[in-house]
């Protein structure tokens, strides 16, 4: 069920998760997905300042999962037409390239 | 070393030799292939190791069309539960669970068992199959991931929703209450209405309000009375003449 195998996710830069979907429709499995994803308690652990906030709705709209970094910088990932595993590869490489620029940023101090 | 074959001139064609000369054939060890014997040459082409046929790269054709498969015993089963629930109880409510643990898990379902609410976990597959050829086909989308079914014979929204609020990884999807499907909102707003009687009350207060009113009048004094008709009729005759006046 879960897409990520060995790979874990970390969020360490992330400052919250906001998941929109609506039940009803056909192209919810790779948010839902997703938010289970981001919910187990591995992933939870990584982080627990980070809050997972999901939103159910009933009106049509597509799909969305919203993640707001510690610096401000926001990741939109429209989940009706994304594979689970690329919504994770994408996330997992936005998290990396912040680690990094934080990494460089206490390097420089 | 002379590595000659004897050769017999055949006279005619098609015609086999009763003996073959095999002493002057070459060594055991040879460069070439040496012609075996013709029992070891059957043998070997009898006992040849045929290997299994390799699939087709995964990707490489379509998939095929799932064939309709009977149910296993075990299909069956949860089949019948899963018709006994729908038919006897009134509110069954799916919820995703997005990695709650085993605490929180029981916490939960001792809350819901003081108000008469179980919780239920079936295979999601199933669940699908057997809603397909239900009436409730509608609420099949919501089975996807995680999902846990919260079921009782009364519809008791109000308490469900308190405690689904106290918990952090339960997320309502939807329910079916009294055979009609509900959205998350529309739970909500049910937890909202007003019990049966109050709203019957409202009712039938509705309905009998302008006779209630006639009554009252009636049974005024017969002077108050007479003095309200006359000044309606008065009312009546001002708001027709400026009509009329309009009018032309």
């Amino acid at each position: 069920m879960a897409a990520s195998g060995k790979v874990t996710v970390v969020l360490k830069a992330v400052k919250n998760i906001t998941v929109q979907f609506c039940p009803f429709e056909s192209n919810v499995g790779s948010t839902r997905m997703f938010l289970s994803v981001m919910s187990s308690h591995k992933v939870r652990a990584t982080n627990l300042n980070c809050e997972v906030i999901s939103t159910v709705k009933h009106d049509r709209t597509e799909p969305v999962v919203e993640i707001t970094y510690l610096d401000g910088d926001k990741l939109m990932l429209k989940g009706a037409k994304l594979n689970c595993s690329e919504m994770l590869s994408s996330f997992q490489s936005m998290c990396a390239a912040k680690e990094l620029q934080a990494k460089l940023a206490a390097a420089k101090k | 070393m002379a590595a000659t074959l004897c050769r017999i001139l055949l006279p005619k064609q098609g015609w086999l030799p009763f003996t073959q000369c095999v002493r002057h054939g070459s060594k055991a060890v040879t460069r070439h292939k040496r012609p075996l014997h013709f029992l070891k040459q059957k043998l070997m082409s009898v006992t040849r190791y045929i290997p299994p046929p390799r699939p087709a790269p995964p990707g490489a054709y379509p998939r095929q069309t799932i064939r309709d498969q009977e149910d296993d015993p075990f299909t069956l089963l949860v089949k019948k539960n899963l018709k006994s629930v729908f038919q006897e109880s009134k509110m069954v409510a799916v919820v995703q669970n997005s990695g709650s643990t085993a605490d929180e898990m029981m916490l939960l379902k001792y809350k819901l068992h003081k108000h008469g609410i179980t919780v239920k976990f079936f295979p999601n597959q199933v669940v699908r199959s057997f809603l397909k050829d239900s009436t409730y086909s509608n609420m099949a989308p919501l089975f996807i991931g995680h999902t846990v079914l919260f079921i009782s014979k009364e519809p008791k929204v109000k308490e469900m929703l308190s405690s689904l609020r106290t918990s952090r990884h339960m997320l309502l999807l939807g329910a079916c209450i009294d055979n009609t499907l509900l959205s998350a909102q529309g739970v909500v707003s049910y937890s909202k209405l007003p019990s049966v009687a109050v709203v019957q009350g409202e009712l039938v207060s509705g309905l009998t309000l302008l006779t209630s009113q006639t009554a009252a009048m009636l049974q005024r004094h017969p002077a108050q009375l007479s003095a309200l008709l006359q000044q309606h009729v008065k009312q009546q005759s001002s708001e027709g003449a400026p009509k009329a006046q309009e009018a032309t």
